[in-house]
């Protein structure tokens, strides 16, 4: 990459001191932004993850006290289970579909300029509003969904999918399933497209199958799309919340409480802070460790990221 | 735009265009679903077997507005207007500066930008809450605009970093040679150039402004009611308010759809964080 300031022949001396200020002003405002609103309450998080903070009094430093309760607290546990099954079915699952759905897409349909903002409409909703659809369409006895399908077919009874114990977790899933695919899909489609031509007239000269064409041209070439596009999914799907809290609030029981909800308990339920801390900092090491993964791999794989 | 290689015409291609739209139309089903909720008289919401034909009525509005739900919206629009103007201003240099110039530990500072894009409201919630709390900023706007920044300030500046990326140096170059100031060059070259990808970000941050609930229901609520808050407070102890939700669902609705349809080539930029030429 070259800088203006590295192409600027004359007045070496006055460039190189403003080449040095000069970028720092820019992002000075944004820094000092993030820094005040991102910097400072971890900090705080932290502080407080070392402090017996019950009902927003904060007492004395116990140590490490609240991390070691957490850790031996099963249903802290149980919370890691729920996000990685949570992850582990619904992302592999967009990632296959959305790369089915990129393939069709990049066949010769019509009428993508309408199709494609329609597809977009699960993305863009409003998770909670995606909470309040499905809310909707699986509502015990009435739901079009339940009474149609899962009563009819009797797999289950005269109840939400989102109230049945065993149910309710893959029903989250489904839903998460429902508004990210599209996402995926459009993001492998729009890789698709940017592919460059050559590749494949060289292809089609030597005669090659769509099946090799698929294997030995497009997957490699559209590879380090997929990594990235994939570790970005995988993180904000581990950080769902508004989907989850409003169609089944962490229940029944405690089978669809992901870390987020149980956070967000342990603080404006159980007012528990010092312990809810202790799990915000792990959960945000867990992700600055991911995300310094996630960065390598776009910069290395992706020069145009 | 690249066309895929085996280039078989008419047959193929109303075969492909006809899976796409099944699937879009099984997709988007639940959405007309949920749309056609706002009209419908509970009595035909609640019935077994489902009631697909029924007479419209307009109670559910009435309901709705008579809640004050206007508020909500009003609050929200003037929430996400104020708080992308602020991410406008502050991140575009930002985002210019990391396209552009070299700086010491540039690639640091960028991943601590990328890190707060990433780290789980939830747990900035607690935080927030308790400094709030002892700075008078519950349920306040300017609470409530700040808290915004942590997502869309860090999001703003890593796209349009992407969008400074594709600008030609060589306009600035030359303008350099030419004497302008700095100021000058951004104003009279970057600026303009760079009109379309701030206007498609901004809007971008909006919508997730708009669409943001858990620090608009934990950090405000009362006074500063978001229209995403407002929805699971129709969940009354007389009985859930589906027909209202729905109402209120699909405002919230009207510009999302409204800005995926003016704004869809730079959409899957946008989210992808700048990863996919859009």
């Amino acid at each position: 990459m070259t800088s203006i300031t590295e192409a600027m022949p004359a007045n070496a001396a006055r460039a190189s001191r403003e080449r040095f200020w000069y970028p720092y002003l820019l992002i000075a405002p944004t820094m000092i932004t993030l820094t005040l609103v991102s910097l400072v309450p971890f900090i705080y998080t932290v502080y407080l993850s070392f402090h017996a903070a019950k009902f927003g009094r904060v007492t004395d430093f116990i140590g490490f006290d609240n991390y070691l309760h957490l850790l031996s607290d099963t249903r802290f546990w149980n919370s890691i289970g729920v996000a990685l099954v949570f992850v582990g079915i619904a992302v592999p699952i967009e990632f296959m579909l959305g790369l089915v759905g990129a393939l069709v897409l990049n066949q010769h349909v019509k009428g993508r300029s309408i199709l494609i903002p329609l597809l977009f409409m699960p993305t863009m909703m409003a998770p909670i509003v995606v909470g309040l659809l499905w809310k909707i369409m699986l509502a015990g006895s009435w739901g079009l969904i339940s009474y149609n399908v899962l009563e009819r077919f009797h797999l289950i009874g005269q109840t939400s999918a989102f109230a049945s114990p065993g149910l309710a977790l893959y029903a989250l899933v489904f839903v998460d399933i429902w508004q990210w695919t599209p996402f995926m899909m459009l993001a492998f489609f729009a890789g698709l497209q940017a592919l460059p031509l050559g590749p494949y007239r060289a292809a089609a000269v030597d005669g090659a199958n769509g099946v090799q064409v698929f294997f030995h041209i497009t997957l490699p070439m559209l590879a380090p799309l997929l990594v990235v596009i994939g570790l970005l999914r995988l993180i904000d799907a581990f950080k769902v919340f508004d989907t989850v809290y409003i169609l089944t609030g962490g229940g029944p029981g405690i089978s669809t409480e992901t870390p987020s909800i149980l956070a967000n308990k342990m603080t404006f339920e159980f007012w528990n802070i010092g312990e809810a801390s202790a799990l915000a900092v792990l959960v945000w090491i867990a992700f600055f460790v991911f995300c310094n993964i996630f960065y390598q791999v776009a910069k290395k794989r992706l020069n145009a990221f | 735009m690249a066309e895929t290689p085996d280039s078989a015409e008419n047959p193929r291609a109303m075969l492909w265009t006809s899976i796409a739209i099944a699937y879009a139309a099984v997709v988007l089903f639940p959405i007309f679903w949920m749309a056609s909720m706002m009209v419908k008289p509970n009595d035909a919401m609640f019935a077994r077997p489902t009631v697909w034909l029924f007479a419209p009525t307009l109670e559910h509005f009435k309901y709705v507005l008579a809640q004050g739900f206007h508020w909500s919206l009003l609050t929200s629009f003037g929430l996400c207007l104020v708080s992308t103007a602020f991410v406008v201003i502050i991140g575009t240099p930002a985002a210019y500066a990391f396209a552009r110039f070299e700086m010491k530990l540039k690639d640091d500072l960028f991943l601590f930008i990328l890190a707060t894009r990433m780290a789980p409201p939830v747990c900035l919630v607690i935080p927030f809450y308790l400094i709030f709390a002892r700075l008078g900023l519950l349920d306040t706007f300017i609470g409530l605009t700040l808290a915004y920044m942590t997502f869309n300030l860090s999001f703003y500046v890593w796209v349009l970093r992407s969008f400074c990326r594709d600008l030609p140096v060589e306009l600035e170059e030359a303008a350099t040679l030419e004497g302008w100031s700095r100021v000058q060059i951004f104003r009279r070259i970057v600026f303009p150039l760079l009109r379309s990808g701030i206007v498609a970000t901004a809007v971008l941050c909006f919508i997730f402004a708009w669409n943001e609930f858990l620090f608009a229901f934990m950090l405000g609520g009362k006074a500063v009611q978001t229209l995403p808050v407002s929805i699971p407070k129709l969940i009354t102890s007389q009985g859930v308010r589906w027909g209202e939700m729905a109402v209120v669902g699909m405002t919230a609705l009207l510009p999302v759809l409204a800005v995926v349809f003016v704004l869809q080539r730079h959409i899957v930029r946008g989210l992808t964080l700048g990863a996919v030429k859009g």
